[in-house]
């Protein structure tokens, strides 16, 4: 037998005490894991929000708020005048309306100008991009993934025909599930060419896009909004050091209430085991060697509730987030987080019983009732 | 050579109120086989725990195998490597099994996991085990416990065994197969036997009987139990 097949063993022979210790501190670690995937999700969907696809920026009427995919409108025009400021290398419009698309009675239309459908960030995954003005879509592979479609189906939209030409990949949940096709054709649909939902703006090399942002807001400000906006950016970032932080103290009650257990757990242990210790001793067993033991055994249980917390954390997430509209992102980060706290709480749970037990004089462990 | 060597030991406990030891001087030589008899109280066990570097003098000097006890840090070396322990109860652990029980004092060497069962087996087969090496304890007689803790007290071929009441729990048909094993390996390996014992039937069996009373020793030859002033 070697010494950490010893070690192993140990932590389950009083099996209740050890499961109760390892629920404890799973949950903790379930918590962990949970918030942190549901946070980086988050993190994730603001980031694409920000960015407003392969464009820098982007530009909504000054009621439509921190999406980009808002369907309050601006007039058309806009685009020109934005295109006009210094440092703008392009400016597209795209026009977002929600409308029967196929089954569904409602979903998100994206209009945008074949030329400018790099700066919103989606790949062609099968087939081609519509051209413009025609009757052409591509859709989502969400949508796709939905509802039984595929390149070359025809596809009823605000109740004309669609041919469908291409199916497009993107990081944007928002997106994924939608359906694009030429802007001239969404305003058709609506019957109003006069409106845009927003303005992707990629600026010239090497100008600082929060400076061009800056530019435009000092010039239409009042009528306009850039999503880069400080104000925006510092809100959405308080709002992620929010979720972040309370991922943190989170964590920081797990190691509390976690070592607590894992203290009692290995108290208790080494208390049943007195006389067991004065043996060890007994034989030459080495202080060190009888520390390694015991803060080794807390480190089974907390090592094996990491390994269930993270489980359970994940599946729970990813079963159930997006029931709940949120697409955790988990990141080895996440899990390493998750495991770094349960070996803190493992030692430091571990080495308050493992000094008691080292100090144990041998002849009282051994006379021990 | 001797096996142990004390001159002028003292212990006290409760700054001074318990004397357990009272200048003790003793001579064992090496391979020799002894009781230390004594009513309860007198202080045998704390010779014991002296011999086998449980516990430290007050004062006075202790030589065990060689090494003096009193000046050596270290102990627990001295202890995996000279001592071979043998309690009252066998005190085994009791979730792992026979074997592996045996195998708990080679932790302190540096051996492979194949040399530790190799020579853990073979000392099972010394105590007649061999064929119970993989049950747990609870699974095995009060003697046959016993007989695993003599095992586990020969694991690292100590060259002094110190056996504390080994046989103060069993009935007396166990208890003299167990002595009667325990003084065979104790001629076959030469050890050095040191057995702390109530039972005068046990303790007659030593070369020599050394009888301990109010921390001192008040006769420790051969003919002390013709002249024993003591009722164990």
């Amino acid at each position: 037998m070697s010494f950490l097949k010893f070690i192993l063993k140990n932590p389950f022979r009083r099996r209740t005490s050890a499961i109760l210790a390892i629920v404890g501190i799973a949950i903790g670690i379930v918590v962990i894991v949970a918030l942190g995937g549901i946070t980086d999700g988050l993190v994730n969907t603001f980031e694409d929000t920000i960015h407003a696809g392969g464009a820098d920026f982007s530009i909504s009427g000054k009621e439509t708020g921190d999406s980009a995919y808002g369907t309050n409108t601006i007039d058309a025009n806009w685009t020109e005048k934005i295109a006009n400021v210094s440092g703008v290398e392009e400016a597209y419009p795209i026009y977002v309306v929600l409308t029967s698309v196929g089954d569904d009675y409602m979903n998100t239309l994206i209009g945008i100008d074949p030329e400018g459908a790099n700066l919103a960030d989606i790949s062609m995954k099968e087939g081609r991009l519509f051209k413009d003005n025609e009757s052409e879509a591509i859709l989502g592979e969400i949508y796709v993934d939905d509802n039984d479609y595929k390149v070359g189906d025809t596809i009823k939209i605000d109740g004309e025909e669609f041919e469908i030409v291409g199916i497009y990949e993107t990081g944007d949940q928002n997106m994924a599930g939608g359906v694009f096709t030429s802007i001239s054709k969404v305003g058709e649909l609506m019957d109003d060419e006069d409106s845009i939902s927003n303005i992707y703006v990629k600026v010239k090399k090497g100008e600082d896009p929060q400076a061009v942002a800056d530019r435009i807001d000092e010039k239409y400000g009042d009528d306009i909004a850039t999503i880069t906006s400080v104000m925006e950016m510092q809100q959405m970032g308080d709002m992620l050091n929010m979720l972040q932080a309370s991922t943190w103290a989170i964590s920081l009650l797990a190691i509390v209430v976690g070592g607590l257990g894992i203290i009692n757990t290995m108290l208790m242990s080494v208390f049943e085991r007195t006389r067991e210790i004065g043996v060890l001793k007994a034989v030459g067993w080495s202080d060190r060697k009888i520390l390694t033991m015991i803060v080794g055994e807390s480190l089974v249980i907390t090592i094996v509730s990491a390994i269930i917390g993270s489980v359970i954390g994940f599946l729970a997430c990813t079963l159930l987030g997006p029931q709940m509209g949120i697409s955790p992102l988990f990141t080895p980060k996440i899990f390493i987080q998750a495991f770094g706290i349960a070996i803190i709480v493992g030692i430091i749970g571990g080495l308050y019983p493992a000094i008691k037990a080292v100090k144990l004089p041998p002849t009282e462990a051994l006379r021990y009732e | 050579m001797n096996a142990v060597e004390i001159k002028d030991l003292y212990k006290s406990y409760e700054d001074g109120k318990i004397k357990a030891l009272n200048g003790i001087n003793l001579t064992i030589r090496d391979g020799e086989f002894v009781s230390i008899i004594g009513p309860s109280g007198s202080g045998k066990s704390t010779l014991l725990n002296m011999l086998g570097a449980l516990d430290v003098p007050d004062s006075g000097s202790i030589s065990v195998a060689g090494r003096d006890l009193k000046s050596s840090k270290k102990l627990n070396e001295f202890r995996a490597e000279s001592i071979g322990f043998i309690f009252q109860l066998h005190n085994l652990i009791p979730n792992i099994s026979v074997v592996e029980n045996i195998e708990i004092p080679m932790f302190t060497q540096k051996l492979s996991s194949k040399e530790m069962r190799s020579r853990a087996l073979k000392l099972l087969d010394d105590v007649g085990l061999k064929d119970k090496a993989d049950m747990l304890p609870n699974k095995l007689s009060g003697g046959e416990r016993q007989r695993v803790a003599i095992a586990r007290a020969l694991a690292n071929n100590p060259s002094i065994i110190l056996a504390d009441e080994p046989t103060g729990s069993l009935d007396s048909k166990t208890s003299s197969k167990i002595l009667k094993q325990l003084i065979d390996l104790h001629e076959d390996k030469n050890v050095t036997l040191i057995i702390v014992t109530h039972d005068m039937d046990v303790a007659k069996l030593a070369d020599r009987v050394i009888e301990v009373l109010d921390g001192e020793i008040i006769s420790a030859d051969e003919e002390s139990l013709i002249n024993s002033k003591i009722d164990v």
